[in-house]
């Protein structure tokens, strides 16, 4: 392998992975030796390692060559960005505020207001806030790197609004049909964060405890919760990629209609299969009394446990009824008006 | 050093806002890269490397270029030329361009 070949070589090891990569090479490498050729021709003198060395120093570095057929040179591009940062602020809001309730609760229900004890649930709520937000702050970045990688150019560039706005479309009537990117946008980061809680940060599903000694972990959910994960992961997963397509193709069709109302009711198959299921939660007074609380407010808690979940439940249960309702009625309206 | 720079940063800010329309322009007879660099240098405009290659790559992705390899004096090469697309852009680019030539001659004499 002479000098040119392995300049080319070092080159395409820094290209981006994108097509193209061996016909870049193949050009650079023509290129160089038509630069060799004109400059043998031009000064007399048979070409040499010398020469070549002179070529290559004046073409410059591999790094810098295969830079500049970077076509993302940022993890996301200015066209997302503020879709990025409207997402992350809501994202970061709502993870952080559910972080410091449940330090508060825990503080408040498990420790006197004043003490060691109480100001070490309040730092490791603070901790668990801060490392949450941390994680979910990454999430939201792959998620958009992910996007900005997916979404073809001309889908970016629709994000950029500020060029494409009409002051005459505040009077028009929104189009049903079409869809809203922020929310679409706002839907994939949050399932994704469900997901990965679900599949990666599991130990999140539950509550510290602090004895004087020792903190005690109680989980929501048993085992057999968990069971039902490779499903929910097949629902979320449904999600994100209709949500993908929607971002795409930008407005809604019979197909998309469709798959909303099989993801809808896979999702209200799967929460009232989760209900029905026995002993999905983890809470007992048995195991409370094990932790650091008296058998009777063991009691209480399992208590309110027990039928929070439930009550929970059937709230989700009737949302998803109402958004499954609304997926089908859609669908209808949208073959009658195609028919 | 950091003033001359930044000079240099803004002369080359200026250049490569024609450097599509020089590019087009001299796109009419399929050229390879190389040779469209010279011809370019030949008229006067000096364009890097690094700057012209993927230029070339990135007006095809546009559809304003069409490119074929060909196989001469036993070296492969990539001919470029500009394609129907690119041929409506450009006078559309040149008019664009002598209005900029009007306005700027009017600002700066």
């Amino acid at each position: 392998m002479n000098l040119i070949d392995r300049y080319v070589s070092e080159v395409g090891k820094h290209l981006p992975l994108l097509n193209g990569r061996e016909d870049i090479e193949k050009e650079l490498k023509s290129t160089l030796e038509d630069m060799l050729e004109d400059r043998a021709q031009n000064s007399g003198q048979a070409r040499d390692e010398a020469m070549e060395i002179e070529v290559l120093k004046e073409y410059g570095s591999p790094q810098k060559v295969a830079q500049t057929y970077n076509p993302h040179p940022y993890l996301i591009g200015p066209k997302l960005f503020p879709f990025f940062l409207f997402v992350l602020k809501i994202v970061l809001t709502v993870v952080v505020s559910v972080m410091l309730v449940l330090a508060g609760i825990q503080a408040v229900t498990d420790t006197p207001f004043m003490g060691a004890d109480f100001a070490k649930i309040i730092g490791q709520g603070l901790g668990s806030a801060l490392s949450a937000a941390i994680a979910a702050f990454g999430n939201v970045v792959l998620v958009f790197v992910i996007l900005e990688r997916v979404l073809p150019d001309k889908e970016i560039g629709s994000f950029d609004d500020e060029k494409e706005w009409d002051p005459a479309s505040l009077a028009k009537e929104p189009d049903p049909d079409s869809v809203s990117r922020s929310e679409l946008i706002a839907e994939i980061v949050f399932t994704f964060v469900a997901l990965a809680i679900l599949n990666i940060y599991p130990q999140w599903l539950g509550m510290f405890f602090f004895t004087e000694n020792e903190q005690v972990f109680f989980p929501i959910f048993t085992e057999k919760f968990f069971q039902f994960v490779p499903y929910i992961n097949i629902v979320l997963v449904g999600k994100i990629l209709l949500d993908i397509y929607l971002l795409r193709n930008a407005i809604w069709n019979q197909l998309t209609r469709l798959s909303k109302v099989v993801i809808e009711a896979a999702s209200l198959t799967l929460t009232v299969l989760i209900l029905r299921a026995p002993d999905i939660i983890a809470f007992s007074a048995e195991s409370l009394a094990n932790g650091p609380f008296e058998p009777e407010q063991a009691e209480i808690f399992a208590t309110i446990a027990t039928y929070t979940f439930p009550m929970m439940m059937a709230i989700v249960i009737i949302i998803q009824s109402i958004e499954l309702v609304k997926a089908v009625y859609r669908l209808f309206k949208m073959r009658r008006e195609t028919a | 050093m950091a003033k001359t720079e930044s000079i240099e940063n803004v002369v080359l800010e200026l250049r490569r806002g024609v450097i599509v329309l020089a590019t087009l322009s001299q796109l009419g007879s399929a050229e390879y890269g190389y040779s469209l660099l010279k011809k370019l240098a030949d008229l006067g405009l000096d364009v890097d490397q690094g700057t012209l290659y993927p230029l070339l790559r990135r007006l095809e992705a546009q559809g304003l270029l069409e490119s074929v390899w060909k196989l001469e004096e036993a070296r492969p090469r990539r001919y470029y030329v500009i394609s129907a697309e690119g041929k409506k852009l450009l006078p559309k680019m040149k008019k664009e361009w002598a209005g900029i030539v009007k306005v700027m001659d009017k600002m700066l004499s």
